[in-house]
């Protein structure tokens, strides 16, 4: 019996003939299979909770975006924001203004053989949402009705125009698996039940969330096979991260997109994604020091804005004049009590009596609250207010004016606060309500027009009507003194030239709308 | 017979002025002794004289000059506001210079105190010294510190309390090493035999052997002290703004660290000289004082 040897020669001929093979296309697919397409991103923590009804938000609904069905999608037109039916549904249309008929697309199935995707389970995910931490965005929902397998409506209480934008598009509008999570018990964290979308979700918790390609999906193929979200939680190590090719698309802050404006790193480019943020400094207006609204329009004078964009933005961010965002119904763009005027600061505080004012301005200590801090401590020690800034942590300061986490908002006298928004004007504005007195009205003031025009915005669907509505509401809040409006701050990516990128427009990206130019 | 009591006491004096002469000597041709003091004597002479020779207002803002590179009318450029990098490193000396000063000073004295209790002291005491003093040093400062503020929130004073209570273990067992060892001699032996109390014995022989080293241990300890203060306050834990400290000049500097890269640079270079500074003088006094030093001499 001969044994097999391999020469030299022997070895030179078969590198040479399966090369020539593997030219020539005769070789097996498996021999030859395409490089696998992966997105590399960033996320900025771990993901907790999956489930829409109990999610923290932000990354998580990033993930429900992948995986879960939503009936709308958020859609640009310029710069104004929209929504449009997702591939999920053949038919999404509001019939009037308390139905909005849906009808789901056939043959898209859920993971692990829990069936195909039914109205049912969009009654189900919907109706469970009215009892979950995220009841607000379905206060308005009635019921769903399933009128066929595929086929319902959608029920509301009262008109509430802002349904499409701020519930059907966001991560509480998610779809679950009626079975699979009744299976699970009701309730899940960190991994899906079953999914219905073109990736199915792995988490390395403190390392990164991967998105492999979910094979019962039967949509649209998105165009990367593989997403690795890696878990990166400083902006700044990002920045890093991609410059060094880790990455093929990360968020950046304001300095560094004043930096990449005046040069790029090689082949790459920028994309704003939104700029639904607002940031204003807030005055207790039940403050005995503030008490006087000649001391709260004393400091809207005194403080400029304008520095506070330039160095703690790079002049990145847009001036605010309210809560409104730019791109949405009732954005304002100028102010009507107060502009930049030191010389009135100081003949007002004098009109008010008041000498030697002590405050204290309580901020996030991260790097940007913390300028804007000391430029406003700045502002006002040159109208002869002294300001002591107290930094604090995430969770004392998120607290530090709710009624229910003990005795702070007495004590709080200035502070600069930094909401996020959906597309959607009655986002921003519900949360200044003489209910919302204790809860995340720390400005303490109440009025009962506001009140009423908060409830109009909801059920006003005529785009001008509701413009009005919503400059009148930010007016009265300007017109308290109990806030001076410092900017609306964009959500910027950078990212490789050559892949053009979604992302909402409250920041979360959307993998499966990623494509390759 | 009273001159010839006082001929060897005159003679131990010269011997001992010479002895003197001899370790000035040693310390005056120590090039990194000297220059340690020279280093050290600009550290405190910045920190005091600050007001008088920064050029500018440490908190005065110029914002479209901010992020600026050094430049006569900004020697060590502008940070993210403005501000003048150059004074705001003269004037977070005098916060390091005030940590390094109470700190030291408070934790040696405290130390030097508590060592001695637990030399002298009942054996019991001894013992719950010893374990309290290894609890706080097996405890890590910056906990100690993010737990600390999260309850009373950063300040200038936190930052000295943390530096007293973590640096008092090394000062106490330092003395009580060297005051154990003394306790047994053949000189605390006679006094003791001769009716002296046990506060004369430790005021007047224990004292003075053990300051020495602690003299030296607090020397080589005031970078470690000026380091701690700028690691707290570059986490937000220390000085509020506006005051300037060498660690939030760090932090504001590792931040635009990629617009620009002067501000880390500037505000590293104090922390660099000072510790230098200090463990050089340091150095130079142990080779003075410490009498295994001088043997190989």
């Amino acid at each position: 019996m001969t044994q097999p040897t391999l020469s030299r020669r022997g070895f030179l001929a078969s590198g040479t003939a399966l090369t020539a093979l593997a030219m020539g296309g005769f070789l097996p697919p498996i021999a030859r299979a395409q490089p696998e397409k992966v997105l590399r991103l960033r996320m900025d923590g771990d993901i907790k909770i999956l489930d829409p009804g109990y999610m923290i938000g932000g990354i998580e609904i990033e993930a429900q975006k992948q995986c879960l069905p939503f009936l709308a999608q958020y859609k640009r037109d310029g710069d104004t924001i929209g929504w449009e039916p997702t591939y999920y549904v053949s038919k999404l249309e509001q019939r009037d203004p308390t139905h909005i008929d849906f009808e789901l697309v056939e043959g898209l199935n859920w993971s692990g053989g829990h069936g195909p995707l039914k109205a049912s389970d969009v009654k189900f995910s919907y109706e469970r949402m009215k009892k979950s931490e995220w009841a607000g965005y379905f206060e308005v929902l009635d019921h769903v009705e399933v009128t066929g397998e595929r086929t319902g409506t959608i029920v509301l209480t009262k008109p509430f125009a802002p349904f499409f934008l701020v519930t059907l598009c966001h991560g509480p509008g998610a779809i679950l698996c009626e079975r699979a999570v009744t299976e699970a018990g009701g309730r899940f964290t960190t991994q899906f039940p079953a999914v219905c979308g073109p990736y199915l979700f792995s988490n390395a918790p403190g390392q990164a969330a991967t998105f492999l390609p979910n094979p019962d999906w039967s949509g649209p193929k998105p165009e990367f096979d593989r997403v690795q979200a890696k878990i990166i939680t400083q902006v700044k190590a990002t920045e890093l991260a991609y410059e060094a090719g880790e990455l093929d698309c990360t968020q950046i802050d304001s300095d560094a997109v004043a930096r990449y404006r005046a040069g790029p790193p090689p082949g790459s480019e920028l994309t704003k994604a939104g700029e639904l943020n607002f940031m204003w400094l807030g005055m207790n207006s039940e403050h005995p020091k503030l008490h006087d609204i000649r001391v709260r329009r004393a400091i809207q004078h005194a403080v400029d804005v304008d520095s506070i964009i330039a160095a703690a933005y790079s002049n990145v961010a847009t001036k605010s004049c309210g809560i409104i965002c730019p791109g949405l119904i009732g954005h304002r763009t100028e102010t009507k009590f107060y502009t930049y005027d030191p010389a009135k600061a100081r003949e007002l505080l004098a009109e008010a009596g008041v000498n030697g004012l002590k405050l204290s301005l309580r901020t996030l200590n991260t790097q940007q609250p913390m300028l804007v801090a000391q430029i406003v401590q700045a502002n006002l020690g040159a109208v002869g207010i002294t300001l002591e800034v107290i930094p604090l942590d995430a969770g004392p300061f998120w607290e530090m004016g709710m009624e229910s986490a003990g005795d702070t908002w007495k004590d709080l006298e200035l502070w600069t606060m930094r909401f996020g928004s959906v597309p959607d004007p009655y986002e921003a504005s519900q949360w200044f309500v003489s209910s919302q007195v204790g809860n995340w009205n720390w400005e303490r003031w109440t009025n009962p027009e506001y009140d009423s025009l908060v409830e109009q915005g909801i059920a006003e669907s005529n785009p001008e009507k509701r413009n009005d509505i919503y400059l009148r509401l930010q007016e009265i809040m300007e017109e308290t003194g109990a806030y001076v409006w410092l900017c609306h701050e964009p959500r910027y990516y950078v990212h490789r030239s050559d892949i053009s990128v979604n992302v909402s427009p409250s920041g979360q990206q959307d993998y499966r709308l990623f494509t390759v130019i | 017979m009273s001159v010839a009591s006082s001929e060897p006491t005159l003679e131990i004096r010269s011997k001992a002025r010479s002895a003197r002469h001899a370790q000035l000597r040693v310390f005056l041709t120590n090039w990194q002794a000297m220059l340690g003091l020279v280093l050290v004597v600009i550290f405190f002479a910045s920190a005091i004289f600050a007001p008088q020779i920064a050029p500018y207002d440490p908190n005065a803002m110029d914002i479209p000059a901010r992020l600026a590179g050094p430049s006569w009318q900004h020697l060590a450029g502008t940070d993210q506001l403005g501000r003048d990098t150059l004074s705001r490193i003269l004037h977070g000396g005098r916060v390091a210079l005030t940590i390094a000063a109470i700190g030291v000073s408070l934790s040696l004295a405290i130390g030097l105190a508590l060592g001695m209790l637990a030399a002298f002291g009942p054996r019991r005491l001894d013992s719950l010294l010893l374990l309290i003093f290894d609890s706080v040093r097996s405890f890590p400062t910056i906990i100690l510190g993010l737990a600390t503020v999260s309850l009373t929130g950063p300040s200038l004073g936190l930052v000295m309390v943390i530096v007293v209570i973590t640096s008092i273990p090394q000062y106490a067992r330092v003395t009580r090493t060297a005051a154990l060892v003394l306790r047994g001699t053949d000189f605390v032996l006679a006094e003791r035999s001769l009716g002296a109390s046990t506060l004369r014995i430790l005021w007047h022989h224990i004292l003075p052997n053990v300051v020495g080293p602690l003299l030296i241990l607090a020397a080589m300890d005031v970078p470690v002290v000026v380091s701690l203060e700028a690691g707290l306050s570059f986490l937000g834990l220390g000085v509020t703004p506006p005051t300037a400290s060498w660690g939030t000049l760090l932090n504001e500097g590792y931040l635009v660290i990629r617009n620009s890269s002067w501000m880390v640079i500037m505000a590293g270079m104090p922390l660099v000289l000072t510790t230098i500074g200090f463990t050089f003088l340091a150095e130079g006094l142990r080779d003075i004082l410490d009498p295994r030093m001088n043997r190989g001499r």
